[in-house]
């Protein structure tokens, strides 16, 4: 909506639309991240003197154009408006200028924030006292609070998608994975409600992930992100993730271990779950949270065991927790300006302190991934082998993300891959080093190189059981293993790779039955008719001529317009009638 | 900065003084004879897809809102069905009724094979030929390319502004708040309110990208209420709604005026096509300039 909330004034019914600001306008500074998907820059805009982070949306040879999951978030975010959320300041555009390559780069312009809350705790000269984790605490359900009334499920709650800046200020990013809530939002008192309909489970990362869709529950509720906000309560707290399962099945299992078995009285219906099968044979346990959290004071607890409450529909909404009364006892939530400044962890720096660590080889596929069987993996080692679907990649003392979670030893802003930007970046300009590989699967990058055993997308099968269509077709889940049975893997796409088509998948198309009938990707071979020309072959039948059209008439064109048009004119000149395929693809 | 869940970003005047079109020397009226045979023909690929007339509405706006502004896109370098293609294909992706390249493709090829660019109902109704629209696999390869950086463009130009608030549900709640459900022709007058809705989305002068979703509603009623002869308020009740009298009159006019410029597009291209590819508009403004001397 409105596009650059700096130089646009954008109150009630006057709001006017510019387009993508130029790349132009912003110096890049330095790079805070880098990994599979590409990168993220710190960058100065030009004219205001204002920091931001800069990340690049790449897209080539997308199947079905822009993609759709980033497409969600940036309209998603230009929606959004809360201190508490990572505002999108603005769309830039890089227009292509290289002979190599063919379409612009889209960068989003994000304010510049200095941590996120996982490289922050990873750091051991950060210590955080009571009274700031209750300043953080309170912004995180503030900012879920606007979320979920905005009708907004995040979808990939932990503390990586937190970011801290030097004041204080806490802020959700990421919202990938978020999607629109059709339901009734939260009400003071009531819990988080009930979903009428059906959402697809292939949401949040493992480790934070909320029993209920471990139990494949598909009419869930913001409570899936308040669970998530409770793992981060506990997590500052431990400084490590607090629950951190090596695979689906073993996430419920210590999740039961920490808060208690199931049973009709804390989970009411857990029983009818389609994912239930595997808990019934579980040991009983009675929970060991209290004595887990000795540091919290009695109220804290309970606020903890509000957040981390078994039942969905009991388990305290955002508008709550702001009221809980931990937050109006000693000690006293910190203001955010009162937070003391961190040295700034930021992915370089930190790696440069880490000395030669990051420099590590790429793991083989299906390799592991940082955090032991209980998240107690210090990462002075590798760890133990055999996880089952882990991102299959070396993650070191700094990555903080469970298996399935793309996380190279890095610090803010690079968390992890976004389900956009997977495919391989233009190749370098000629006389360009590659980038070093940070073992976190650059290689791929490279399209002369193999395969790319590293990033462990290797062949594994689509797993049948994603649905009634085969369920992704495009980039099949691998399958799950051993231990792994009752809930699939995310394998090594990373979970939002593989989820996020999935949920397309599952949720938008079948639900509109005949609406979508003789549409869907599956249909359309039904749909071609006879042999016979097609209508104008515009593209085949366009000459030498036509391709000129309109280009003397811009020239002497007053308007600041095209750069790119000028080098495409150019482009095509000097190519001729030539390859016409190319031509095309230029043209547009 | 609270965006207000009503509004939609809206054209400034320089912008709609300097369409990227008029800047390339598209003359003026084909210009807007492109962009209401793209919207049109974005009405009708709709139907064929079975979308919503949400998501459709959606998908015009999108389509306008590309041609706005020196920076926007212009018909000597987009034709104005690739654009209606992206758009709907865009909207589509974002709605809760995704569909296929491959969908959208075959039913632009289909509507290509109409004999006319003013598609009406009855056209959509008949059946064409198979032979007519047959795509080929190469074909669709390239029209899949072409609408894959079409909509990269879109994007671009748009700065990510896909969102579109609509007057419909509007409507219907003003409906309701002037308690007109309770007259024996409401009905009838909502159904004339939605028309004019739907075909304000139509319109050369870019309704919807110079008004607000609450007066485009307020206008909508106001003219149905005349038209089917319902009593409104004495009051001036659009002040409720957030408009005032000029913005109302002004919408009036642009409405009503829409059927004989309709009309008038019907007549001028009556046994032709309108130039809906960067070809074709080519050859026409070749044409033209031909027959001026």
């Amino acid at each position: 909506m409105a596009t650059s909330a700096g130089t646009t004034p954008s109150q009630g019914l006057h709001r006017r639309f510019k387009g993508c600001s130029k790349i132009g306008e912003y110096e890049m500074m330095r790079k805070l991240g880098e990994g599979t998907f590409g990168e993220v820059h710190q960058a100065r805009h030009k004219v205001t003197g204002s920091i931001y982070a800069l990340k690049k949306i790449l897209m080539h040879n997308e199947k079905d154009g822009f993609p759709i999951t980033a497409l969600r978030e940036i309209k998603l975010l230009k929606m959004l408006s809360h201190d508490n959320v990572l505002r999108l300041e603005e769309m830039a555009v890089e227009r292509p200028k290289a002979e190599g390559r063919k379409r612009a780069i889209l960068y989003m312009v994000t304010p510049y924030m200095d941590h996120d809350l996982s490289g922050l705790l990873d750091n051991p000269d950060v210590r955080f006292q009571e009274a700031q984790i209750k300043c953080y605490m309170l912004q995180l359900f503030k900012g879920l609070q606007y979320l979920h009334d905005s009708h907004i499920l995040h979808r990939d709650m932990k503390a990586a998608n937190l970011l801290i800046n030097n004041r204080g200020r806490l802020q959700i990013a990421d919202f990938g994975l978020a999607r629109h809530y059709d339901e009734a939002v939260p009400q003071r008192g009531r819990g988080n409600g009930d979903a009428k309909r059906e959402y697809t489970t292939l949401v949040v990362t493992r480790w934070y992930r909320p029993p209920e869709l471990l139990l494949q529950l598909r009419r869930y509720t913001p409570a899936i992100d308040m669970w998530g906000a409770g793992c981060v309560f506990g997590e500052m707290f431990k400084r490590k993730p607090i629950l951190a399962g090596q695979s689906d099945i073993h996430q419920a299992q210590i999740i039961f271990e920490m808060v208690g078995s199931p049973n009709e009285t804390s989970m009411p219906g857990w029983d009818e779950l389609p994912g239930a099968e595997p808990i019934r044979a579980f040991p009983p346990h009675t929970g060991n949270i209290t004595q887990r959290f000795r540091e919290l004071s009695p109220v804290g607890l309970s606020l903890m065991k509000d957040l981390m409450r078994l039942d969905w529909r009991k388990r305290i909404n955002a508008i709550d927790a702001i009221d809980h009364p931990y937050f109006k006892e000693q000690p006293l939530p910190m203001r955010e300006e009162d937070i003391p400044h961190f040295a700034d962890s930021h992915e370089l720096d930190r790696r440069n302190a880490r000395g030669q660590k990051q420099a590590l080889p790429p793991a083989p596929a299906g390799g592991t991934v940082g955090g032991g069987p209980n998240g107690e993996y210090t990462g002075s080692g590798p760890p133990p082998q055999g996880w089952q679907n882990g991102a299959g990649r070396y993650g070191g003392p700094q990555d903080r993300g469970p298996p399935g979670v793309d996380r190279a030893p890095r610090g803010g802003y690079d968390r992890r891959p976004p389900p956009y930007e997977h495919r391989p970046p233009p190749p370098p300009p000629p006389g360009e080093q590659r980038r070093p590989n940070w073992g976190n699967g650059t290689d791929r990058h490279n399209n002369s190189l193999p395969a790319p055993p590293p990033d462990g997308r290797h062949a594994l099968p689509p797993v049948p059981r994603y649905g009634p269509n085969d369920g992704d077709r495009r980039r099949g889940p691998p399958a799950a293993g051993g231990g792994d049975v009752y809930i699939p893997s995310y394998g090594a796409d990373g979970p939002r790779r593989s989820r996020e088509p999935d949920d397309r998948a599952r949720e938008d198309r079948p639900r509109h039955g005949s609406r979508d009938s003789g549409n869907s990707r599956e249909g359309y071979t039904d749909e071609r008719a006879d042999r016979g020309r097609g209508y104008r072959d515009r593209d085949r039948d366009r000459g030498n001529d036509s391709r000129n059209f309109g280009r003397e008439r811009r020239d002497g064109r007053t308007r600041s317009r095209s750069p790119d048009r000028r080098d495409r004119d150019r482009d095509r000149d000097r190519r001729g009638g030539g390859d016409r395929d190319t031509e095309v693809y230029r043209r547009r | 900065m609270q965006p207000s869940p009503l509004a939609n970003p809206l054209a400034t005047v320089a912008q709609l003084e300097t369409p990227g079109s008029q800047l390339d020397r598209i003359p003026p009226d084909l210009e807007d004879s492109a962009h209401f045979a793209g919207a049109r023909l974005t009405q009708a690929a709709g139907i064929l897809l079975r979308l919503p007339q949400e998501v459709v509405a959606q998908a015009i706006v999108v389509f306008m809102r590309f041609w706005v502004g020196p920076e926007g896109g212009s018909l000597a370098e987009f034709g104005a069905e690739q654009v209606s293609a992206a758009s709907l294909y865009l909207t589509t992706k974002l709605s809760a009724y995704p569909k296929s390249a491959r969908s959208l493709i075959n039913v632009y090829a289909y509507l290509a094979s109409l004999p006319t660019t003013c598609i009406g109902l009855e056209q959509l109704k008949g059946k064409m030929p198979e032979t007519c629209y047959f795509v080929t696999e190469g074909t669709y390869e390239r029209r899949r390319t072409t609408l894959f950086t079409t909509e990269q463009r879109i994007l671009r130009t748009l700065g990510f502004n896909v969102h579109v608030n609509l007057p419909y549900t509007l409507c219907i709640t003003y409906l309701q708040a002037l308690d007109i459900f309770t007259h024996p022709r409401a009905p009838e007058l909502a159904k004339r309110a939605i028309a004019h809705l739907n075909t304000a989305l139509l319109s050369p002068q870019f309704l919807y990208l110079t008004h607000q979703p609450p007066a485009l509603a307020t206008a909508a009623i106001y003219l149905a209420a005349r038209e089917v002869g319902i009593k409104m308020p004495e009051c001036e009740w659009w002040e409720v709604f957030d408009t005032d009298r000029e913005e109302l009159g002004f919408l009036c006019v642009g409405m009503l005026s829409l059927e004989g410029f309709a009309q008038g597009e019907r007549d001028k291209w009556e046994g032709k096509k309108c130039p809906m590819s960067v070809e074709d508009m080519e050859a026409e403004v070749k044409r033209r300039r031909e027959v001026d001397g």
